[in-house]
């Protein structure tokens, strides 16, 4: 006997209750409050059981997306380096460089006045501010006076002018769109890397020096769509593997990964529930046993859909031995290996 | 409006103004209440986080008396004491002159109270009258508490309300619908302050047991408790349990009314001869007669709930109803007692009172009054009981490990209390924060040695069943222990076949329609995942709603069967071939739902 066959699973074993009940017990255990820690450098994140349940719902965004963006392994030591990343990475407003703005809407003129201090902070020039702002279509930005940029737009109304120039202070100077807040930190091996609050795979894959293999976000369909399925699957099953370790309990891998293929396996990713894996199951019963009764079996009789009973929330409902367990197997004699049987002469 | 520098000042929740400074204008209050300008029953209270300050007059505030401490001095002075001592003054005169006051949840919540007089500081403002002051009538009852854990009180509160008792003196005259009377209730030997004063004493709420914390045989592993039947026999424990049943002659609309009587054979819901045997003429039931269940105690008969009651003969004759009152199924008793009377509506009213000795058994609840419950595990023949070298056998015997983790060392200073207090005949006080562990250890080991007993209340036990002295020296003394309302004989329950539900065929609920315990959804997922099958199919069928079922093979429409033509017959096509389906009857519940919104379900089957 191979030494896989010690651990496969058994025929007809539950394997998806099973997964259920392990991961539902210490659910049940786990808090549904989330602490926030306080802390500048620390990431906000979802914790505990509202985190499993952001997972397994499947919601097309968290509730505070984070990323991981490690530096090609070659600059990887080197913290300047690292750090031009950071300043790539991280998003500046114009709103985030400027102390105060006065805005002249019938002339459509907007004083933006400039905070060296904040601008050091990020080394903007404001030379850069200027260039950026002059980008937008219409727009004309100029120094007037030391820290004074005086930008002009032109335009038929008001109402658009005032729309322009909250366009204009909202703005990114550098840095990607969604990226709210970026740390750079430094892990065991003295190598840096950059966590950020705020998640955009799309656009940080292409900034130079980032490790495309390395790169890591908590967001489920932003996995998908830069990484492709797969990705996909193994970030569902590794924030899961997360979320309970946090919380201090263990849950087996096998676990964790049929939740994660289940949610996967299709091609896309389904939610556990209603609108997902429980919403489409191929029998009427099982459906209409799980949520919205009525509904499904108005709807399976618009399409004269068949039940064929295979499952086993069907046959608990109608009252049949279900196709688990010992239910599986059954016992088969062909009559004439009846004949065979001799009684035995003692 | 109310700018920033002043203060919103509330009374009951309403504002009726704004005052400059609210502390100061709190503490005016405050010493106009002390001198008795304004009620002694208002409170005060500046909120400093919210700069308001409430002023609380109404009805429904809890409020706990406080001495007043003025410059870190209390105002309760020895004069005073003496005064007091002498019956020069009372309590009266010291709330009035303010140096008693009552606070309420609002104001205490400012306030710095020294528990005793020599905690008292420059910061102090209350001094508490005693510290056993803080606990509520309840929790007075018990002693001992500051050697307890903290999460032992409210356990133990919640015990002693439990108790079983000597409730009301008037029992006798009461028609409770339920009532618990200890037989013989004992005053504790441990008590305190409190207790002594509010008078509990006279309506005690236990016995003092003979306990010792030694292991019989794995028998008391856990909560459970070895009970000694001799002590059972003598009346330890040993209770009445009152129930009352009543009913009235109600009128109806149309001049009908109810009628108390033995209903003839011919009314509705007539429940046999037998079941009204033992009623009088009347149809009440005789005092003292002894009864079961199943048994009538007030026979009662009302008229037909709708005129003309439509038969399957047409209009059939009136009958009457039976609404007679049984006894609770799985009880038994003796009428103790029949009260007649009339309500303020003129009508009869009858209430029978049941009584039973509870005699304690395996299973019944008990605990100490240190939040110790236990549930008897095992009655013991005396003689098998362990003895000590004066032939003493104890009442219980209870688990030692019941106490390193719930840490109650409250109980075994009690139990040191209980026995020396026992030995040498007097009550000992167990206030508490009234004295000082050590000394009581003292001096209760000190009576224990001058009768020739262990000073730690250790003792050499020997095996009632074999006879041989122990190892181990055990501790024994005396608790006090309450019986617990909780009692086997009211909640014990089986049920193999029995009553199903009209709607779903399935079993019943709940003890009093005899029903089962109910097989839910995890339960039923539990087997799903260890993959039994058949034990699912018999929960959810065999042993629930199983119904055979007639489906037509041509249409899959569900069928009857004909008994007077012996054929199964489909409503669509009478000619057509019916099989007969064993599926569960909330199933076809289920198809019958579907079609009642216009969804017709088929059943195709295969043969086999």
């Amino acid at each position: 006997m191979k030494q896989e066959d010690n651990v496969s699973v058994a025929p007809g074993e539950a394997v998806g209750v099973v997964a259920a009940q392990s991961i539902g017990e210490p659910g049940t255990q786990m808090v549904l409050r989330t602490f926030h820690t306080a802390g500048i450098t620390s990431v906000v994140t979802t914790k505990g059981l509202p985190r499993i349940i952001e997972i397994v719902d499947a919601r097309k965004r968290p509730k505070f997306p984070i990323m991981r963006i490690w530096p090609e392994k070659e600059i990887a030591k080197r913290y300047e380096k690292v750090r031009e990343i950071w300043r790539k990475v991280e998003e500046v407003k114009t709103s985030a460089v400027i102390s105060n703005f006065e805005e002249d809407l019938k002339a459509g003129t907007m004083l933006l006045h400039l905070d060296r201090e904040k601008m050091g902070l990020y080394e903007l020039s404001a030379k850069t501010i200027i260039s950026k702002i002059s980008k937008k279509e219409g727009t004309d930005a100029s120094m007037a006076g030391d820290d004074i940029i005086k930008v002009k737009y032109k335009a038929k109304s008001v109402e658009a002018t005032r729309k322009a120039f909250v366009e204009i202070l909202g703005m990114a100077i550098v840095g990607i769109k969604g990226i709210i807040k970026a740390n750079v930190q430094q892990a065991d091996d003295g190598s840096f890397y950059i966590t950020t609050s705020g998640s955009n795979m799309e656009e940080v894959i292409n900034v130079e020096g980032v490790d495309k293999d390395m790169l890591y976000s908590n967001d489920i369909f932003e996995v998908y769509r830069v990484y492709g399925i797969e990705a996909a699957r193994n970030i569902i099953a590794y924030e899961l593997t997360e979320v309970i370790k946090d919380e201090g309990f263990t849950v087996s891998q096998r676990h964790i990964a049929l939740v994660a293929d289940g949610m996967t396996f299709t091609g896309k990713i389904k939610s556990i529930g209603r609108h997902g894996v429980a919403g489409e199951k191929e029998s009427v019963f099982a459906r209409a046993a799980y949520e919205e009764t009525v509904k499904h079996f108005t709807n399976a009789s618009f399409f004269g859909e068949r039940d064929m009973l295979k499952g086993v929330a069907e046959n608990i409902i109608i009252g049949k031995q279900i196709g688990l367990g010992t239910g599986l197997v059954k016992l088969e004699v062909k009559k004439e290996d009846l004949k065979k049987i001799k009684p035995k002469n003692d | 409006m109310a700018d920033e520098q002043r203060c919103a000042v509330y009374l009951d929740g309403r504002v009726i103004g704004y005052v400059k400074d609210g502390a100061a204008f709190a503490e005016e209050v405050r010493t106009n209440r002390r001198t008795g300008v304004v009620s002694g029953e208002i409170n005060v209270a500046y909120i400093k986080g919210l700069n308001e300050v409430h002023i609380n007059a109404d009805r429904g505030r809890v409020r706990k008396p406080y001495i007043v401490v003025e410059k870190g001095q209390s105002k309760m002075t020895d004069e005073l004491k003496e005064k007091l001592k002498n019956k020069e003054i009372d309590y009266n005169y010291l709330v009035r002159r303010g140096i008693i006051e009552y606070l309420d949840a609002e104001e205490e919540e400012e306030i710095r109270a020294a528990v005793d007089t020599k905690s008292i500081n420059r910061h102090t403002t209350h001094l508490e009258i005693d510290p056993a002051a803080m606990f509520g009538l309840t929790f007075s009852t018990s002693v001992f508490p500051e050697y307890n854990q903290v999460g032992r009180h409210p356990v133990s509160a919640n015990f002693i309300k439990q108790s079983q008792g000597l409730y009301a003196v008037n029992f006798n005259n009461r028609y409770d619908a339920r009532a618990y009377l200890l037989y013989y209730p004992q005053l504790p030997i441990v008590n305190s302050t409190t207790y002594r004063t509010l008078n509990i004493n006279r309506h005690p709420s236990g016995q003092n047991f003979v306990i010792a914390l030694a292991t019989y045989y794995g028998y008391n592993m856990k909560d459970g408790f070895v009970l000694n039947r001799g002590a059972i026999d003598r009346g330890l424990g040993r209770s009445l349990f009152y129930r009352t049943y009543s009913d009235e002659e109600r009128r109806y609309p149309g001049g009908q009314q109810d009628h108390f009587k033995i209903p003839a054979a011919t009314t509705e819901g007539y429940l046999g001869e037998h079941a009204y045997s033992k009623l009088s003429e009347d149809g009440i039931i005789e005092q003292e007669l002894p009864v079961a269940e199943g048994d009538v105690l007030i026979g009662k008969v009302s008229p037909p709930r709708f005129l003309e009651e439509q038969t399957s003969f047409g209009i059939g004759e009136e009958r009457n109803r039976d609404n007679s009152v049984t006894l609770r199924s799985g009880e038994e008793g003796i009428v103790d007692s029949v009260m007649l009377s009339e309500t303020t509506g003129a009508t009869k009213t009858v209430k029978v009172r049941v009584r039973n000795i509870k005699i304690p058994e395996i299973g019944d609840k008990f605990a100490s009054r240190h939040g110790q419950k236990g549930v008897a595990a095992l009655i013991v023949d005396e003689k098998d009981m362990p003895f000590t070298k004066d032939g003493i056998r104890p009442d219980i015997l209870l688990d030692p490990l019941a106490f390193p983790s719930r840490m109650t060392l409250g109980q075994m200073l009690e139990t040191l209390a209980g026995k020396a207090g026992s030995l040498g005949g007097k009550f000992f006080d167990g206030t508490p924060f009234s004295g000082e562990g050590r000394a009581r250890v003292d001096e209760y080991g000190k009576i224990l040695e001058g009768f020739g007993f262990d000073k730690f209340g250790d003792e050499v036990l020997y095996d009632g069943r074999t006879g041989k002295k122990f190892e181990a020296r055990v501790f024994t003394g005396i608790v006090y222990f309450n019986r617990l309302l909780h009692m086997v004989s009211t909640k014990l329950q089986v049920r193999s076949r029995g009553p199903v539900q009209i709607l779903t065929h399935q079993p019943t609920e709940g003890k009093p329609r005899k029903g089962g315990l109910r097989f839910g959804e995890m339960e039923r997922d539990a087997l799903v995942g260890y993959g039994a099958s058949l034990l699912i199919k018999d929960r959810m069928l065999d042993q629930s709603d199983k119904a055979d079922v007639w489906v037509c093979r041509e249409c899959g429409d569900i069928g009857y069967y004909d008994y007077v033509k012996n054929v199964a017959v489909c409503p669509v096509d009478p000619g057509a071939t019916l099989e007969k389906v064993e599926i569960s009857y909330a199933f076809k519940l289920l198809l019958d739902e579907i079609k009642s919104l216009h969804i017709l379900p088929r059943i195709k089957m295969k043969s086999e």
